[in-house]
């Protein structure tokens, strides 16, 4: 009998959401990348150990949904090159949609910076995940993680200290 | 212990509580020698509560209501899924891993049908045949009497046979992945008529039951579709066996 993570899972809609916008940057997108990371979830309940945390799971499985979607939209090179395509993927009314909302400085800071340092930002600060659980997510190695995540809040301090 | 390196990393992960003991308490006395390390250190926990505030706030604005609703149906129908999982377990009919793969449908797919199932049978006044919920005297309870388990055994498909407790026509057969032989069919009584799945494991017993007490009107899904027949498809219960491949499997398993 698969775990009953249904009510976790409509709980957690918010971060997954955030999740998504942080790596898709359009809201339609991000929405339905949400419900295809549900969708996958529930069909795969059973893969989920109970004990574990249920939204680092949940956040590796919106992530490889997000990839996929990229594969199939036939980018190349998503791994490591995704902020510069995401900007034909996400819907171009929306993307960057971050201009529209009144941001704060740190806001805008983190807009600014690489695809890669602001997954990795919005797992560890934003959703308070260790450096581990976070590489288990993005399927990097824990130095990666650390290297991605130092260079990316020295520059949100320098970015926040300058203006 | 002056030669300590101190990465932005090392320090980073003092910040975030990150270092093991020995470590955490060399970064520490480095940093009261040293304001610089210091302040290296204060802006790692800066920065993490910033982008802690800015996530918190306008970044991860409402959720759509179209998007709760939609996972929230979801969830619905896995959880409707498992109770109709249940129900079958119960009678413990349980596909094989083998049966499992290489299914026409995906799991998602069987979850979907198996909550159709569910709901179809609320709709329709229906209900599913859990044998405690529908009591003891109830149409249900008949299904598994000897006298339906022997028509079953000896019965081609679309013979009608007069039992005690009414009229049964059994519609079709059916080989299961996992070798089991099942039998759709009808029990029209008195008190009601239902429809039935039994599987055969040794004896005829019933996986699946709808039944609708007499006087009620009859029920068309808009679909197309009936309880049963989606019951078949989320077992894949595949092509029904016809003329002598019926009489054949028939007389395999009275063996």
């Amino acid at each position: 009998m698969p775990a009953a993570i249904g009510q976790e899972l409509v709980a957690l809609l918010p971060r997954l959401r955030r999740f998504a916008l942080v790596l898709c940057r359009s809201y339609a997108l991000a929405d339905d990348l949400v419900q295809g990371a549900c969708e996958r979830a529930l069909a795969n309940a059973g893969s989920w150990t109970p004990g574990t945390r249920f939204d680092a799971w949940m956040f590796r499985i919106l992530r490889n949904h997000w990839i996929d979607h990229l594969r199939r939209m036939k980018v190349e090179g998503m791994t490591e090159d995704v902020e510069t395509h995401t900007q034909l993927i996400g819907d171009p009314g929306e993307a960057p949609i971050l201009s529209k909302l009144a941001l704060t400085e740190v806001q805008r800071a983190i807009d600014t910076l690489p695809h890669e340092q602001r997954e990795v930002l919005v797992l560890v600060c934003g959703e308070d995940l260790t450096y581990r659980e976070a590489a288990d997510i993005l399927n990097v190695p824990v130095g990666t993680v650390m290297s991605r995540l130092a260079r990316a809040r020295k520059r949100l301090v320098e970015l926040t200290e300058a203006a | 212990m002056s030669q300590l390196h101190l990465s932005d990393e090392i320090l980073m992960a003092f910040a975030d509580g990150e270092l093991d003991e020995p470590v955490a308490a060399a970064v520490a006395k480095a940093m009261a020698e040293d304001p610089g390390l210091a302040r290296r250190v204060v802006d790692f926990q800066q920065s993490r509560r910033l982008t802690r505030s800015a996530f918190s706030s306008t970044l991860a604005p409402d959720v759509p209501p179209a998007l709760y609703a939609a996972v929230s149906a979801q969830v619905k129908a896995f959880e409707a899924g498992n109770a109709a999982d249940d129900t079958v377990t119960e009678f413990k009919l349980r596909p094989p891993p083998a049966a499992r793969s290489g299914r026409t449908y995906p799991s998602f797919m069987k979850m979907a049908l198996a909550a159709s199932v569910a709901a179809l049978a609320v709709a329709a006044g229906y209900f599913a045949g859990q044998r405690e919920a529908s009591g003891s005297n109830g149409l249900i309870a008949q299904l598994e009497s000897p006298s339906v388990r022997h028509a079953l055994s000896t019965a081609a498909s679309g013979q009608d046979v007069e039992l005690p407790t009414g009229r049964l026509r059994v519609i079709s057969s059916y080989r299961l992945a996992n070798g089991s032989l099942c039998r759709e069919f009808k029990l029209q009584g008195a008190a009601g008529a239902a429809d039935a799945i039994a599987c055969r494991r040794g004896e005829w017993n019933v996986d699946f039951a709808a039944a609708k007490p007499a006087g009620s009107a009859d029920y068309i899904p808009s679909d197309g579709a009936d309880p049963v027949s989606a019951y078949l498809q989320s077992v894949n219960a595949g092509d029904p066996l016809m003329g002598a491949a019926e009489a054949q499997a028939l007389a395999e398993a009275a063996r």
